[in-house]
């Protein structure tokens, strides 16, 4: 006891130092520290039900087949059956929690986006040149989008 | 010099020890209300993360390049407007033919990506002629088991989640950037409005409630294939995927084992 104060001052105003900044990190640590952290790894637990607690926008296909269903079953036998029904009419939540929000309408450049020849696109898809393919006509005409190798 | 043994000694030693010993509960019930009002949570139970391993795997052959994903990805992750803000986006790669006598395999290399590819592709401006072959790469981050992305966040703010995710927790990032500089594959923007790091979360809100990821729900092709590695059904695509196709990582030579996988990739792909 009597030998620690026969250090150099300066010394010991370093040591009290040190030890008050020890203190008050713990401190804060002790108080600060989320209760989660370091439950799966080296951050905090609660962030994944965070993230996890966001919304969906996208309602899914089988939120429109519990109403649609006959049109859900009719594209599963068609060329169209790997196509979800929010790739051709969009965000579809608002529609699934309330019905009376109408569904977007479709218009041209939906079939186009997808079937417009490209040197790009994979052999297998089918692809028209749509500046010369019965040009002045809606594709609705000859093709039905649900079943597209059936003609109307 | 010795200490005397007195009643005084005695009783001010078992003061000090009761009243530490009196702090421990009392520091309890302060560092609960403190973290009640800092660092508690509201949000909802019920998802075991160690019960999942989730897994992307793409199908090059099957992408169209219609770029439904990144739309959908924009809408569903309200990623902003503007050129360089993606959580996924489509590259298009065109290779030209050789020149004649040149004794190459392949000419040139052109990949472009309009506005990620979010409104589609317009056509090519190199004529069909002169094109070797031509095709779509989605990308996305890539999932890496040694993501260098975490291995740089100086808060813990980046990490790996027991179920294959790689997250952000945006209440944790300061927004310094590091994570931007160390990802290979330029997945990740700071977001301009919560100015924290941003990336694919693999739709984390939406695989936990049973949902598919946006982009697997709305592409058209199927190139986009995913999974739950520790539920697998028995005709499970990403199954599928793996008994089908041989699949190869990007930039495997990098060391960061990414966990998505490419089938029908091509060298030139990067
Ligand atoms: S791809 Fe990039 S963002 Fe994704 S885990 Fe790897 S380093 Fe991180
Ligand atoms: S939706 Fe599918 S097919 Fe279309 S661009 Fe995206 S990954 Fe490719």
């Amino acid at each position: 006891m009597r030998r620690l104060f026969k250090l150099p001052p300066q010394i010991v105003r370093l040591v009290l130092l040190t030890i008050g900044i020890v203190t008050v990190y713990c401190t804060a640590r002790f108080f600060l520290t989320p209760p989660t952290f370091a439950q799966y790894g080296w951050f905090r637990g609660d962030a994944l039900a965070e993230i996890a607690a966001r919304e969906p926008v996208h309602a899914g296909k089988k939120a429109c087949d519990e109403c649609h269903s006959e049109e859900y079953q009719k594209v599963a036998k068609f060329e169209h059956k790997t196509v979800s029904c929010e790739a051709c009419h969009g965000v579809g939540k608002p529609h699934a929690d309330n019905p009376d929000t109408p569904i977007a309408k479709l218009a041209f450049s939906r079939c186009v986006r997808c079937h417009e020849a490209d040197p790009s696109r994979p052999k297998w898809l089918k692809q028209i040149n749509s500046r010369n393919h019965y040009t002045g006509q809606r594709c609705t005409e000859c093709h039905i989008p649900h079943q597209p190798n059936e003609v109307p | 010099m010795k200490q005397q043994f007195t009643r005084r000694n005695l009783l001010t030693t078992l003061t000090g020890v009761l009243a530490g010993l009196a702090t421990w509960p009392v520091a309890r019930t302060a560092k609960a209300a403190v973290q009640k009002f800092f660092v508690s949570t509201q949000a909802p139970g019920g998802y075991d993360p160690t019960k999942h391993k989730w897994l992307m795997a793409i199908d090059v052959d099957r992408c169209i390049g219609c770029g439904l994903c990144v739309e959908a990805c924009k809408k569903e992750n309200n990623v902003p407007e503007g050129e360089s803000y993606f959580r996924t986006w489509i590259e298009r790669y065109t290779i030209t033919k050789p020149k004649a006598g040149s004794g190459e395999t392949r000419g040139e290399v052109f990949v472009d990506s309009p506005n990620g590819g979010i409104h589609g592709f317009p056509p090519n401006t190199i004529p069909k002629d002169q094109i070797l072959k031509s095709f779509f790469v989605p990308k996305l981050c890539n999932l890496c088991q040694h993501s260098p992305c975490s291995q740089v966040c100086p808060v813990g703010a980046t990490f790996d989640t027991p179920d294959g995710a790689v997250l952000v927790d945006p209440k944790y990032c300061i927004g310094c950037g590091f994570c931007v500089q160390a990802c290979p594959y330029g997945c990740r923007f700071l977001n301009p409005i919560t100015k924290t790091a941003e990336k694919c979360s693999l739709c984390y809100h939406r695989i936990t409630r049973g949902l598919l990821p946006a982009c697997v729900e709305v592409c058209p092709g199927q190139a986009r294939i995913f999974g739950d590695l520790k539920n697998l059904s028995p005709d499970d695509p990403i199954q599928r995927f793996f008994e089908s196709n041989k699949a190869q990582s990007l930039k495997p030579h990098l060391g960061t084992g990414p966990r998505v996988l490419y089938a029908e990739l091509d060298k030139e792909v990067r």
